[in-house]
């Protein structure tokens, strides 16, 4: 537990000391293959696993309803 | 102990996310541009096929192949420079032994053809005796001499419930503010099986800080959904007749065996069974994300989902076998020394019950995504995800991606993923059940297993969209294929084609 706890704070530590980066400068964060989410491809992919595994969601997309699924 | 520390994490993910805002304040961007510059099409279709032998709807064992077809649109508009309108139209259609065998008997062979609708192909689960209903179950039921019924867990029956059609429509409307650093959005979802209906809305937010280096977003949804059990046809005879239902409808006159392969003189008589008077599922989420970019390189976000499900949370045509019953069988009866073997092509196991789950279920899902940009050339996709909800499953997830740009259009990614849960405590395997247990399931979807799916992709963009049809240029082509395996040896193979269209 302590572990947990002074990793958690180390992680918080680390991302408070990170720089600003400018508009001008995300050329790379800005590539397309950089992007925070899943692919618009993967929506069948992650349905299936959803029906095939117990575990759903924190994925950026839907986490329950819609389906007889699991 | 769990929500212990999860409280704890909260706090501090919290007050990281408080301090974060407010040390490095806001900017305003200098011009206002367009959210979305054209109306943008997405056009998605995929092929999936599955098979395994732990059929939940034969109760942990048979046949669990399955062939899935889906395609979608969605349709992205701007309304004006802030406001964009998208809509999402899916249909899916499979086909599957293991649904098929809802009702497993057909007279005239376990892939022959059959004209009973039954419980599986009429979903006639009212408890009205209406004339017509009758009628039909008169005129079409098993023949009960010769060739009577029969069906095999290892085998599709040619049963109306084989196949079904999801189709499912999502409008979701965003707003940005001048400054581009809030989002508002609403959304509303519609879906619809043969036995399932799901009504969903929700909303969410989305603020940016940092000269948009960090964003927040909150999301709620609810998900009003509503079964139309179907249960399986011995169940369902039971329920309708009583205790005298071997006499009458469906199994009227039709031998039923005993493990021995001889008639039985002890009754088959599911008295466990109980039609579901809960049909109804509601799911309530609400996600919290949070992204940061961490260097010019390097960026991350995490997700914390909260969901909680009540209603009827297990499915109504999932048999299940207690091993403190005695088993009783319908069809050839010299298949039932080797009724686990997928040799068996002729006898079906009549269900002691269907599958028995809480009326609730609380998730807890905690994900986390970080890219780096390694060159020109190369980029590292990275997702992980833990997850534990309170039937006692936990899971991890851990997946990897990596982009290769082979040209200034094409992009090829192959990828790995890994996945393992725990079983729920409700889960036992095929006849390991007890009847004095008060929850019960075979779905071998909640066992203890491990899975692994590996793939490539392959992307072609063209950022100028010069082949058009008709006003849209085709901005970008992605396929993807993988391959899934589980330790339960249940294997998959999909494979997504998508397009994308910008109206010029």
């Amino acid at each position: 537990m302590i572990k947990k706890s002074c990793l958690t704070l180390f992680i918080v530590l680390v991302f408070q000391s990170c720089t600003v980066v400018k508009e001008y400068e995300k050329e790379k964060i800005n590539d397309v293959d950089m992007k925070l989410a899943a692919r618009t491809a993967e929506k069948y992919e992650t349905t299936f696993q959803v029906y095939r595994e117990a575990a759903a969601g924190a994925n950026g997309g839907k986490s329950g309803g819609g389906c007889g699924c699991n | 102990m769990m929500n212990l520390s999860m409280k704890k994490y909260s706090t501090i993910l919290f007050l990281f996310l408080f301090s974060c805002v407010y040390s490095q304040g806001t900017k305003q961007p200098t011009f206002k541009k367009r959210v979305l510059e054209s109306t943008e099409v997405d056009f998605l279709a995929s092929y999936y096929v599955q098979d395994g032998s732990k059929s939940s709807v034969s109760g942990g064992i048979g046949s669990e192949k399955l062939k899935d077809v889906a395609s979608n649109i969605t349709v992205a508009m701007p309304l004006n420079d802030d406001d964009v309108l998208t809509v999402d139209i899916g249909i899916s259609a499979y086909s599957s032994a293991s649904s098929s065998n809802i009702n497993p008997f057909n007279s005239s062979g376990a892939s022959g053809s059959s004209n009973y609708s039954g419980a599986s192909g009429g979903g006639d689960d009212d408890d009205d005796d209406d004339d017509d209903d009758d009628d039909k179950r008169v005129n079409t039921k098993a023949t009960t001499t010769g060739s009577g019924p029969y069906g095999s867990p290892w085998q599709a029956s040619s049963g109306a419930s084989k196949s079904d059609q999801l189709v499912s429509v999502m409008a979701n409307y965003s707003h940005s503010s001048d400054s581009r650093n809030f989002i508002w959005n609403s959304d509303v979802s519609f879906s619809n099986e043969y036995d399932y209906t799901s009504v969903g809305f929700g909303g969410g937010i989305a603020a940016l800080f940092n000269e948009k280096n960090t964003e927040i977003n909150l999301k709620a949804n609810v998900y009003l959904d509503q079964w139309r059990p179907i249960y399986p046809t011995e169940l369902h005879e039971y329920s309708k007749y009583g205790n005298n239902f071997l006499n009458q409808g469906y199994f009227s006159g039709v031998t039923v065996y005993n493990e021995n392969g001889i008639s039985a003189t002890e009754k088959y008589l599911p008295t466990k069974f109980k039609d579901l008077t809960l049909t109804n599922r509601n799911s309530y989420s609400a996600s919290f994300g949070f992204s940061q970019i961490l260097t010019k390189r390097l960026q991350l976000s995490l997700f914390f989902d909260v969901l909680q499900q009540q209603g009827l949370l297990s499915t109504p045509y999932h048999r299940i076998y207690f091993a403190d019953k005695t088993n009783f069988f319908i069809g050839q009866s010299q298949f039932i020394s080797n009724y686990e073997s997928s040799s068996n092509s002729g006898v079906f196991k009549l269900a002691d019950d269907v599958e028995r789950l809480p009326n609730t279920r609380f998730k807890l899902p905690i994900g986390a995504r970080l890219n780096y940009y390694i060159s020109e050339r190369l980029v590292l996709r990275t997702y992980y995800r833990y997850y534990s909800d309170d039937w006692n499953i936990h899971a991890h997830t851990a997946s990897i991606e990596l982009p290769v740009k082979i040209s200034d259009k094409f992009t090829v990614f192959p990828t790995f993923r890994y996945y393992t849960q725990t079983a729920s405590q409700y889960y036992a395997p095929y006849e390991k059940h007890l009847s004095t247990e008060q929850f019960y399931t075979s779905d071998p979807d909640l066992a203890t297993f491990e899975t692994k799916q590996i793939g490539f992709g392959v992307n072609y963009t063209d950022i100028f969209a010069s082949a058009k049809i008709w006003q849209f240029g085709l901005k970008n082509v992605d396929f993807r294929f993988h391959q899934y395996e589980r330790t339960d040896r249940l294997k998959a193979s999909i494979a997504t084609i998508a397009f994308k269209f910008i109206m010029q």
